[in-house]
């Protein structure tokens, strides 16, 4: 089932398939994603959600996948931080109430600044979390770690055909796109109101198309034996192959567990005791302390 | 006219689909492209139209070089290009706008636009009764003559159709051919089919351009490249039954780059017949004309 | 004999459709034969395909009238499970039967819908591929193989529930000559097992033909013909007329027939072509 290929195509690059990752369950996989990607929403100190971002790397180096690939994502670091940095400078609130620092000529103000770098290590963190999960997971492994989940067939298999189906319908944008140049469409020459107004032009065939399509594959389902409830033929509980692919182990369990147990504790111990709150961070003192010293 | 010199185009994904075409389609041509899936039949069909631009050298098309910008409105009025699934194509809630959007697009006064529009679509087949009709609800046939009229209407010289006939009975293929041909003998248009059936190719196209992997493989009079069915092999094309046939007796002095049925029974009538007199051809079995050289088998 | 395929007077209206798709059609096939369905479009071949597969009537509203039986059962009294096990359906276009994220997966989906037990589906879905020449592709998603590779990959998942009877509703029509040319090989091995009933519907009659045991024309919902090859091909200008272009080297044999040049049985094939011809050449003293 795929050992001899070199690598496999997970949905943002490549991983060697004998990436150490793939000696874990998926469900185990998925749990990392909660813990790496859900857990920084209860973390506002942001030396703990940089270091989640550190681990992320080094579990991304770990697991072999491509540092090439990660750095595609730079400019989307860069464009965030911009972003949220430039509101906090240009929106900051309500002046009277903020500390003010001079530099460089403007005037920055303390908190917004602050709460800002505290938001967007979260933001970070969180979407390394999900970028080390959909670079080194299939949609087959997402599919078997839901199923495995104990989440219905019927649902399990909706949402992997949406998956798939996004897929052709990117390549029916494309072709009705070209389609609709041979009939004289230059979008290079139309503004940006223009170009919003011709949307009939692609809605209407890719309806088309899909309404099509879709009437033929509940005609293929129906021809395949499928029935609603995923039930087979014979009664009893439906027999799963690809599950059956991935034997659960010991440190399978312990992995889930532990991360997920984990989750549960940081967020416990975020909403009782405070722990993580950015007022205890050690680089806001040094900050603070900077500023005073002015 | 169209010309692609050193033509060349990868698609963005990197795979290579056309490494260096070079080739010159005179006005008034009727031209098949053929070849396997992946040789770049249908990429160069869509460069020579303006759909893709290459990656690499250029394709001139009446003096406008595809490449350049904003020429897409007058490169439209030069060549036009039918899509393979006429679903792709069609965008409005009637039969008649969707024709008459084109020239509509390019700024054709309404009453024109009206009387071009009744014409393309008697051309094309399309019935003045089905004009207020959605064109989802219409027929497989239906809607690609609703795509071809609504290419037409835009009065290019040079149409592509992308597989005219796949999915056709043979009555429907014979109405799409010969309505190409009507275009192409009576008002000199250049047509360039994209097709995978070779008993079309050889019945209805004057010039073949055979591609293998990204490359022309053989181009030339439609005969001619028939006559290389080694060559062809390469883009694992067959000439058709006929013209297989005819090699295979081209021993016994049949013409061995017969196209049609019609022209292998004449050549072989021919060969067979001698001098005799060709009896008067009349349904049902017929009695073996006297005289040397009857057939054998009963 | 055992028959497959019983269909006894049956007719077919779609919803708001003005006339019936299928009117009164009869047709009974022996199990075990190569079928071949030829007629114009929308002439109700699909729509006979569908109402022995049981899409019509259980997936497919519209009205109807007489039985269609399979193995002596009637359709409409078996559900989709036993139907996908006796009955296998491949549909024309690639695209739209793919409801899986790759080939392994869209094989076993049926598989596991039908209830073959997990110890027996590696086994299953790898003669399958084999027979289908799909095996280095297992692994891949549907956008990255070409039409002919995903018509082979539903005949693979078709095969793979082992039905006894198999349709095929234009398999070749939108696929590339060397796809096409496999498919009909496949066609033939399965042919030669004898073990299924195959049908085929068909534009390509000259690939398919030589395969056939019968072969059966649908025109305006009825069955106008049906024959041995042999004898079905005669009448080459009415079948022509009928939308149905039967092989070349079939219509260029009983046009010479009707010229008095040529008595003998049509040929089929490239080969028995050649071979007539040539003895029909040879007998006018032509061969040098």
């Amino acid at each position: 089932m795929g050992e001899a290929q070199i690598a496999k195509k997970t949905l943002l690059g490549m991983v060697p398939a004998d990436s150490p990752f793939y000696r874990f369950h998926p469900v185990g996989r998925m749990a990392l994603l909660i813990f790496l990607s859900v857990t920084p929403l209860f973390i506002d100190m942001p030396e703990v959600n940089l270091g989640l971002i550190l681990v992320t790397l080094g579990l991304l180096w770990w697991g072999r996948v491509r540092m090439q690939q990660v750095r595609r994502y730079l400019p989307l670091l860069v464009t965030v931080a911009i972003f949220m940095f430039g509101v906090a400078f240009l929106a900051p609130g309500n002046r009277t109430a903020l500390t003010p620092i001079r530099s460089v000529g403007a005037t920055f103000y303390f908190e917004p600044m602050w709460w800002a770098f505290v938001s967007y290590c979260r933001l970070i963190a969180m979407l390394f979390g999900a970028i080390l999960y959909f670079s080194t997971n299939r949609e087959r492994d997402t599919l078997v770690a839901l199923r495995s989940l104990g989440v219905p067939f019927a649902v399990s298999y909706v949402a992997a055909l949406s998956l798939r189906s996004a897929g052709m319908f990117m390549e029916d944008f494309k072709t009705i796109r070209e389609a609709q140049q041979a009939r004289g469409l230059d979008l290079e020459s139309l503004s940006v109101v223009e170009k919003a107004k011709l949307y009939t032009m692609y809605t209407v065939p890719l309806f088309a198309v899909a309404l099509r399509r879709a009437d033929e594959i509940s005609n293929a389902l129906f021809a395949k034996g499928y029935t609603l409830s995923g039930r087979p033929a014979g009664g009893g509980r439906r027999t799963d192959y690809l599950r059956a692919q991935y034997p659960v182990r010991a440190r399978d369990w312990a992995v889930s567990v532990g991360l997920v147990g984990a989750f549960a504790l940081v967020a416990a111990l975020s909403k009782t005791t405070g722990v993580f709150s950015d007022h205890l961070s050690p680089l806001r003192a040094v900050v603070v302390g900077m500023v005073a010293a002015r | 006219m169209i010309r692609a010199e050193r033509l060349a185009f990868r698609y963005p994904d990197g795979t290579p689909a056309l490494d260096g075409v070079t080739l010159t389609i005179a006005a008034g041509e009727f031209v098949a492209l053929i070849g396997q899936n992946g040789a770049g039949k249908t990429t160069l069909a869509k460069c020579l139209a303006g759909l893709l631009r290459p990656t690499h050298g250029r394709v001139v098309v009446g003096g406008i070089d595809t490449a350049a910008k904003g020429v897409m409105k007058a490169l439209v009025r030069r060549i036009g290009y039918v899509f393979q699934n006429p679903d792709h194509q069609l965008f409005n809630t009637r039969v008649y706008d969707e024709i008459s959007y084109g020239p509509k697009n390019l700024g054709v006064p309404e009453r024109e636009r009206d009387a071009v529009v009744r014409e393309v679509a008697a051309v094309a087949g399309v019935r003045p009764e089905l004009f207020s009709e959605h064109p989802f609800f219409l027929s497989k046939g239906l809607r690609q003559r609703v795509a071809i009229a609504s290419t037409l209407a835009i009065r290019p010289q040079v149409i592509v159709v992308d597989e005219p006939t796949t999915g056709q009975d043979y009555r429907q293929s014979i109405d799409v051919m010969e309505f190409l041909t009507r275009l192409w003998r009576q008002q000199g248009h250049t047509i360039i089919i994209v097709t995978h059936e070779m008993p079309i190719v050889a019945a209805y196209a004057q010039r073949v351009i055979a591609l293998c992997r990204g490359r022309v493989l053989a181009d030339g009079p439609t005969r001619e490249v028939f006559a290389q069915p080694d060559l062809l092999a390469q883009t694992f094309v067959k000439p058709p039954q006929v013209t297989r046939l005819a090699r295979a007796w081209a021993g016994a002095g049949v013409r061995a780059d017969a196209l049609t049925v019609d022209e292998l029974v004449d050549e072989v009538v021919r060969v067979a017949g001698g001098e005799r007199a060709v009896a008067v051809p009349r349904a049902g079995r017929q009695e073996p004309p006297a005289g040397p050289g009857a057939q054998a088998d009963a | 004999m055992r028959l497959a395929v019983e269909v006894e007077r049956f007719s077919w209206r779609y919803p708001f459709a003005q006339r019936d798709a299928l009117r009164e059609v009869s047709l009974a096939i022996p199990a075990g034969e190569f079928t071949l369905v030829v007629g114009p479009n929308e002439a109700g071949k699909t729509t006979l395909m569908l109402a022995i597969k049981g899409i019509i009537p259980h997936s497919l509203a519209g009205r109807h009238d007489g039985t269609v039986r399979v193995f002596g059962e009637p359709v409409a009294q078996k559900n989709a499970a036993v139907l996908a096990r006796q009955v296998g359906y491949v549909f024309g276009d690639p695209d739209a039967q793919f409801t899986a994220l790759t080939v392994e997966e869209e094989i076993l989906f049926g598989l596991e819908n039908v209830g073959v037990p997990t110890s027996e589906i590696g086994a299953r879905i790898r003669r399958a591929s084999e027979l289908t020449m799909i095996s280095d592709l297992l692994d891949k998603p549907p956008y990255d193989i070409s039409g002919g590779e995903k018509q082979r990959v539903a005949i693979a998942s078709v095969l793979a529930m082992d039905p006894e009877i198999l349709i095929l509703d234009e398999p070749t029509s939108m696929i590339d000559p060397l796809g096409k040319d496999l498919i009909v090989d496949i066609c033939g091995s399965l042919k030669r097992d004898r073990r299924m009933t195959v049908i085929v519907v068909e534009h390509n009659v000259e690939a398919f033909a030589p395969l056939a045991d019968r072969v059966v024309l649908v025109r305006d919902g009825r069955i106008e013909r049906e024959g041995a090859p042999r004898t079905f091909f005669d009448d080459v200008e009415s079948l022509i007329d009928c939308g149905v272009y039967p092989p070349q080297v079939t219509q260029v044999f009983a046009r010479l027939q009707r010229r008095g040049l040529y008595a003998g049985p049509l040929p089929l094939t490239d080969e028995e072509g050649v071979a007539a011809g040539t003895r029909l050449l040879q007998g006018a003293g032509r061969w040098r």
